[in-house]
């Protein structure tokens, strides 16, 4: 073996991403090195427990059976009964997507989209239209288009259609299919949330007890010193258009390769010696700020998720989280959660936490009348970089992201590496695939 | 954990007679009785609340894990834990194997007492039992054809002996019959019987080489954690010119397509680590230096009845309807009979049957892949 084979990979960051890939790699002998800037492991998965018993999960809420037991940690798991999503519209609530149809003006609509849906001249250029080839004038105008400009911050003629057709993929069949198999079998079978390896009625979602950070500390289980926290990753060193070095704590360290999980957009600036990876100062996340109310009683949302594209409505939804997962609230107290996008800075985000707490209880009033005799407390949790946006001014640079970063040795991966909007499964196969990847490149370079 | 699967670990129990769905029924007895017998099956010592200590796998041919999860399951039968284990399919040679399986500490848990109890026993099962024997007497004298009145053979995994008594009845009086098990119970149990039978697996123990003209591998090399090291070693006992049989689960079969995202009775969970179709257990012999003699399918309706039954114990069914659907319910057992007799007039019986040879002119191939012998 060559003085250049026993070089580390350096991992950044000790997310499920990061961890994922530091296992695979090690399982093949290859040596890594998991950078962490933070204090302790995992990243977007953490949870936090607070003393009145309620638990607030950082954005991931729940996982699938299937990873669960891809990771080892299925004996820990509770299943999750039921989840669904409703949209409040007029004061109505219909189930999403199919009670939309209840909605005559809806089901004309959606009606015909399907019939026209597939002679538009042209593929859509925007997320606009391709809501309004999919679903039909009036359910593009009056749900999907206010919900994703209140989601992402944008206009939908601004966003890629690609934001959301890789999301929705699944037919009304299978949706169906799905939704059946859930109800008799009384799981929660997941329906629309991994892309990467197919959904079947043996696939439900479970959530680890303890939190979902359970997934990412059994993994690291065996990492041990590989793992270095508090270690911010202060320069990634190129040299003739490969990744050979990372900066650490002011010492620069050799590497055989650079697998970040850093927010794509960060890594132009941390990194020396090319200006490939410029195009990606120009990807933006959208900033989210989510308030976790603390209310006496339960059930008090029509279902799990409810869906507000109203003007009216500060927030485009919120989540009753005990509706399926009961046990991340005290019994008899509930904990909804209040999605509010922003931009970092802006009067949403600067907003002290109880005046956020009140402007959001006070907005739910109309949904829940009695809320404010109900409301316990809250907490606030911020984050920069919730959802990545896909705008089409970058949308060429993006897929070519998808390929490569375009400096050899260099790999962005993750739910924030690969600028993608995936959800934790999705992470896990992905980070799988890539590093078969990294050990074949890294096998052709030595 | 979960840790990497080490090239130094001991390889593995080739599990026994009570694993074998397709001679003895033992496994499927025990199973009907493990459902009423759970909370009492496991030593008190053994807390089954908690979770096993699992190792983590990679396909036993490609040693890749460029592979897609086709099912997730856990131990219906027996209740050895709270575990859930995951199939995955290799996308390059179709092995289907668990991603993390219990680590060898665990096998005591796994494979619980009433596991090898072998219950199909005459007094039991009375003609059915009778029946049974004749008929897998037939099988194996057939795989005997051709080796001759003086003949050493052994059986690999051979739980208490079953096969061994069955050629020791009806076969050759100069055929010299051997046993190898990991199983201390079922040496003994065998050993009882007065069998000669070797205790640990055919890796380790130095039985002499080129000596064997048959090897018997039946419902064993889906139990193993590394089925290469014991086809490379089962190889070199060979004889030039004898012959191994493999007999396992198939899944290339119509059952395991409709009950492979769960509740597939082939997966056995978490038993059966490696499971194989034609190609892949072709490959696996070609791998290994053996030549492909026959590769053919035969009839279970155990694979059908499991699915079944484990489908109806997930869905926490009366025992009444989940005790239809095992080895003693007679109506269960004719109409998946007549299931997987379909299947396997369209070439996908439920279990896989493998004739491999060691060639037996000095060959390169063995010589290529499997360093000395």
């Amino acid at each position: 073996m060559g003085p250049s084979e026993r070089r580390p990979v350096a991992i950044l960051g000790a997310g499920l991403a990061g961890v994922t890939a530091a296992v695979a790699l090690r399982q093949r002998g290859i040596p890594v090195r998991l950078y962490e800037a933070g204090k302790r492991i995992a990243g977007l998965a953490a949870s936090f427990h607070d003393k009145d018993g309620f638990t607030n999960d950082f954005g991931a809420h729940f996982i699938t059976n299937r990873l669960a037991a891809a990771v080892g940690v299925g004996a820990c798991c509770r299943d999750v009964r039921h989840y669904g999503e409703a949209v409040l519209l007029r004061g109505k609530v219909y189930s999403y997507p199919l009670g939309l149809m209840r909605n005559p003006r809806f089901l004309l609509s959606g009606i015909a989209g399907r019939l026209t849906g597939g002679r538009t001249p042209s593929p859509p250029r925007s997320v606009a239209e391709w809501f309004r080839a999919a679903f039909g004038a009036a359910l593009a105008k009056d749900v999907a288009i206010p919900l994703i400009e209140a989601w992402s911050g944008v206009s939908a003629d601004l966003l890629a259609p690609t934001a959301v057709s890789e999301k929705l993929q699944h037919g009304i069949s299978r949706t169906l299919w799905l939704r059946l198999a859930g109800q008799l079998t009384r799981r929660a079978v997941a329906n629309g949330y991994s892309h990467e390896m197919p959904e079947r009625p043996s696939v439900w979602h479970v959530y680890p007890v303890g939190g979902v950070s359970v997934l990412v500390q059994r993994l690291a289980d065996g990492l041990g010193d590989a793992i270095q926290l508090e270690s911010p990753i202060e320069g990634i060193v190129v040299d003739s258009g490969r990744a050979v070095a990372v900066r650490v704590h002011g010492r620069e360290e050799e590497v055989a390769a650079v697998i970040s999980t850093a927010p794509c957009h960060v890594l132009p600036r941390i990194t020396v010696g090319s200006d490939a990876l410029q195009p990606l100062a120009r990807f933006r996340f959208r900033p989210m700020v989510f308030v976790n109310l603390r209310l006496r009683g339960r059930g008090l949302l029509p279902d799990t998720v409810l869906w507000t594209p109203e003007k009216d409505f500060p927030f485009f939804r919120v989540t009753e989280t005990t509706r399926s997962m009961p046990w991340l609230a005290p019994p008899g107290k509930t904990l909804l959660t209040v999605d509010l996008g922003c931009e970092a800075q802006d009067p949403t985000w600067s907003m002290p936490d109880d005046r956020l707490a009140a402007t959001c209880v006070e907005a739910l009033a109309p949904i829940i009348p009695d809320i404010r005799q109900r409301f316990l407390g809250a907490q606030v949790l911020r984050t920069p970089i919730a959802y990545p946006l896909f705008l089409n001014e970058y949308e060429t640079d993006r897929l070519r992201l998808k390929q490569s970063t375009g400096v050899e040795g260099l790999y962005s991966i993750g739910r924030n590496g690969e600028f993608a909007h995936i959800l934790m499964e999705d992470v896990y196969w992905r980070t799988l695939a890539r590093v078969r990847q990294v050990a074949r490149d890294l096998q052709a370079a030595s | 954990m979960p840790q990497q699967s080490s090239a130094a670990e001991t390889p593995p129990a080739p599990r026994s007679r009570a694993a074998s769905r397709f001679e003895t029924d033992s496994e499927a007895t025990s199973a009907e009785d493990s459902l009423s017998a759970i909370g009492r099956s496991l030593p008190d010592s053994i807390d089954r609340s908690q979770p096993l200590a699992l190792v983590s796998q990679l396909c036993c041919l490609c040693k890749s894990d460029d592979a897609d999860p086709v099912g997730v399951g856990e131990d219906f039968e027996h209740r050895s834990g709270p575990d859930t284990f995951l199939a995955m399919r290799c996308r390059t040679c179709g092995v289907v194997y668990l991603k993390l399986r219990p680590a060898m500490s665990e096998l005591s848990r796994i494979y619980p007492p009433e596991y090898h109890a072998f219950n199909f026993s005459e007094q039991r099962f009375g003609l059915v039992y009778r029946i049974r024997r004749r008929l897998e007497a037939h099988r194996l004298l057939q795989w005997c054809r051709g080796i001759g009145p003086i003949a050493r053979i052994l059986d690999v995994g051979c739980g208490d002996g079953f096969h061994l008594r069955l050629l020791r009845d009806f076969g050759a009086p100069g055929w010299e019959l051997e046993g190898v098990d990991s199983s201390i119970d079922a040496v003994g149990a065998a050993r009882a019987h007065r069998l000669t039978v070797h205790h640990g697996t055919v890796q380790e123990l130095s039985l002499p080489r080129a000596q064997y003209d048959l090897v018997l591998l039946i419902m064993t090399i889906e139990h193993v954690n590394d089925p290469v090291a014991v086809l490379t070693a089962i190889r070199s006992l060979l004889r030039p010119g004898g012959r191994v049989v493999v007999i396992t689960d198939n899944t290339a079969t119509w059952s395991f397509r409709l009950a492979g995202g769960r509740y597939w009775g082939g997966y056995h969970f978490p038993r059966h680590w490696y499971l194989f179709e034609r190609q892949s257990l072709r490959r696996l012999a070609d791998g290994v230096g053996l030549e492909v003699q026959d590769m053919t399918t035969l009839l279970t309706p155990l694979n059908w009845l499991y699915s079944i039954h484990n489908a109806l114990v997930d869905w926490r069914a009366p025992s009444w309807l989940v005790n239809r659907f095992t080895m003693r319910s007679w109506g269960a057992l004719s109409l998946f009979t007549l299931f997987d007799g379909l299947q396997q007039l369209a070439g996908r019986g439920g279990i896989l049957q493998g004739i491999f040879q060691r060639p037996a002119e000095p060959d390169r191939a063995g010589a290529r892949n499997h360093g000395p012998e």
